[in-house]
């Protein structure tokens, strides 16, 4: 997985800006094709890993591989307008350049999961991360069984990829569950009304050969966790993803790390059972 | 091998290895620090006084460019670096505390991914270390399991003799072909007598009782005692021989510009804060505790050993007074 190729490691991957999508008002997806014809032929990644992507003049910022590694010829990323990097990337224009360099990290153990159940819990711009693995399992639905996606966000037009929602919503071999804080409802919402852990809780899926999938801020995950124990999951049938402020993504630039747990390197996809074993540092 | 070499045919070793373009980094004066610095001439070198930095930098510079870019209309190209930015280089007279750091520096910048601009710096250095005949009250290498006279990491160690000049031993292939290259200047080490080593004042610390302690107290209310000083400055960090963290950052505009490498300091608050404005580490203490926790548990569990040499400067240097030896020994009789 590691791209030994080249001998300069921190050496971006030029990119053009294919499509932007507006997912909210200030969190935009780009999808991105790699300029060199080999490096589309030979840049292979699996859901979980991610990528540092740059905007030149203003620097590098870390963000997941949003798409599906079974949709090939492009990847997409999706971030929030925040800083320097990030106000830099949304500059862009369709056609202009970035660079990537990746991928970087671990990644879901996909085949593990072959003829299990699938719980997505998600919160927020959390939902990119678990989004990959979401198509990643759709592009291969035969091999798993009941798929259920909770996801919440604070108001309706803070939820992202809208338009697959609707898509996940109309397939009949997906239950997707949307939801907004109380009060983020508008006129016309047709999801429940309530924080992600109590509408997983009503949601009430079976854990019995499930595995459960975790994204969201500290503090959804802190009382999603709780619930799904509740629900009969081992911590080590519980995935999650770290998002620890991240440099170099290969292990040197020491500031991703949770106790001796190389966010970059280790992870950033954790089991619920060793996220515990972590100090409380994230 | 042991051999002698005059003072006079060490100023002679310098010179010729100037002449043959090698840089020649030792410490020497700038502005009234002693720095390790490329040499123009033999008398710069200054073999009393410790350096204000470490000789991390002869391979981990402050500020280093990585790659560079330049957009004209539509089209953004990246330009690798040049290789000879790595010079053959010769680090002469360095302290063996910071000697010993670099094979740790190795083993973070060589694990999995390769770091080329350090390794390639690194593959193209000899390194002539210097044994320490006097230590200050900073000097703790001997609390961490390593010595004034310590040859590990470097390819020939000198002793200073009485009466002037050095007892030489090459250590390893790099230190022996340069001993064999200016085979003329050197002789037989016989009659000559080494200076008596420097002794730092302080006992050693049992670094395997301080390891079972961190591994078992990420949370424990002295934290907030060990770090209630520290003012986050990071200047620990920079003086340390070890310390590797950075910072990449873009220098330029949107049409050209360079993407660098910049040293950084897990001490500094911004180091872990998130977009979000979250921040894992978001008090001192819990940075310090950081520091403490990479250099004595962290970087051991990974690699196998500490990443602390002793070389006393965070102590020299803390604005604040914070003593790392104290601190250790300390958890180390808990």
């Amino acid at each position: 997985m590691c791209d030994h190729t080249n001998k300069n490691i921190y050496l971006p991957y030029l990119a053009t800006v294919e499509e932007i999508i507006d997912e909210t008002p200030d969190v935009r997806t780009l999808r991105l094709v790699f300029q060199d014809e080999k490096v589309r032929d030979s840049f292979n990644f699996r859901a979980g890993q991610f990528c540092e992507y740059s905007a030149f003049g203003a620097g590098e910022s870390t963000f997941c591989i949003a798409s599906s590694p079974t949709r090939k010829g492009y990847i997409e990323c999706c971030f929030r307008s925040v800083g320097r990097v990030t106000e830099a990337l949304r500059r862009l224009e369709a056609g202009e350049t970035m660079g990537v360099r990746g991928p970087y990290g671990n990644s879901f153990p996909i085949e593990d999961f072959f003829g299990k159940n699938l719980v997505f819990v998600a919160g927020g711009i959390a939902l990119p991360p678990l989004r990959t693995l979401i198509w990643n399992c759709l592009d291969l639905r035969d091999k798993f069984g009941e798929i259920t996606i909770v996801y919440g966000a604070r108001t309706e037009a803070d939820m992202v990829y809208k338009r697959e929602l609707k898509e996940w919503q109309e397939r009949n071999d997906v239950r997707l569950v949307k939801t907004v804080d109380p009060g983020g409802n508008g006129s016309e919402w047709d999801g429940k009304v309530g924080f992600v852990p109590t509408v997983l809780e009503e949601t009430a899926p079976l854990a019995d050969n499930t595995i459960a999938f975790v994204c969201g801020p500290p503090i959804m995950i802190k009382f999603t966790l709780p619930v799904l124990e509740k629900l009969g999951f081992s911590d080590g049938k519980v995935y999650t993803t770290l998002e620890n402020r991240m440099k170099c993504g290969l292990g040197k630039c020491g500031r991703c790390n949770v106790g001796n747990v190389y966010v970059c390197k280790d992870g950033p996809v954790f089991t619920a059972e060793q996220v515990k074993r972590m100090p409380m540092e994230f | 091998m042991q051999k002698y070499l005059s003072q006079e045919n060490f100023s002679t070793l310098l010179e010729k290895l100037i002449a043959s373009g090698k840089r020649v980094v030792a410490p020497k004066l700038n502005a009234g620090t002693v720095l390790y610095e490329p040499l123009k001439n033999p008398a710069e070198i200054v073999i009393d006084r410790m350096p204000r930095r470490s000789g991390k930098e002869a391979f981990f510079p402050i500020c280093e460019e990585i790659i560079s870019y330049g957009k004209e209309g539509q089209k953004v190209t990246v330009t690798d670096i040049d290789p000879a930015r790595f010079p053959e280089t010769v680090l002469v007279g360095v302290r063996p505390c910071d000697a010993a750091a670099i094979p740790m520096l190795d083993a973070v910048f060589s694990w999995d991914y390769r770091d080329e601009f350090f390794l390639e710096r690194r593959k193209k250095t000899t390194v002539v270390g210097m044994a320490c005949t006097e230590a200050d009250d900073a000097c703790f290498c001997t609390a961490v399991g390593l010595s004034p006279g310590d040859p590990k990491g470097g390819d020939i160690l000198l002793t200073q003799v009485e009466g002037g000049g050095y007892l030489c031993r090459a250590q390893s292939e790099k230190g022996e072909a340069l001993v064999a290259a200016h085979a003329a200047l050197f002789s037989e080490p016989d009659g000559h007598k080494s200076l008596p080593l420097a002794e730092p004042q302080t006992e050693k610390i049992d670094l395997q009782k301080v390891k079972k302690w961190l591994d078992t107290n990420f949370e424990h209310p002295d934290w907030d005692s060990i770090a209630t000083r520290c003012v986050g400055c990071g200047a620990c960090a920079f003086v340390c021989p070890a310390c590797h963290c950075f910072d990449i950052v873009d220098e330029g505009t949107e049409k050209s510009g360079t993407r660098r490498k910049n040293w950084d300091a897990c001490g500094f608050w911004k180091f872990t804060h998130h977009a979000s404005g979250h921040n894992p580490r978001d008090l001192q203490p819990k940075r310090y505790r950081n520091r403490i926790m990479h250099k004595f548990k962290y970087y051991d569990d990974k690699f196998g050993q500490r990443l602390c040499t002793g070389c006393g400067r965070c102590i020299r240097l803390c604005p604040a007074g914070i003593d790392i030896a104290a601190i250790v020994e300390d958890i180390s009789k808990k």
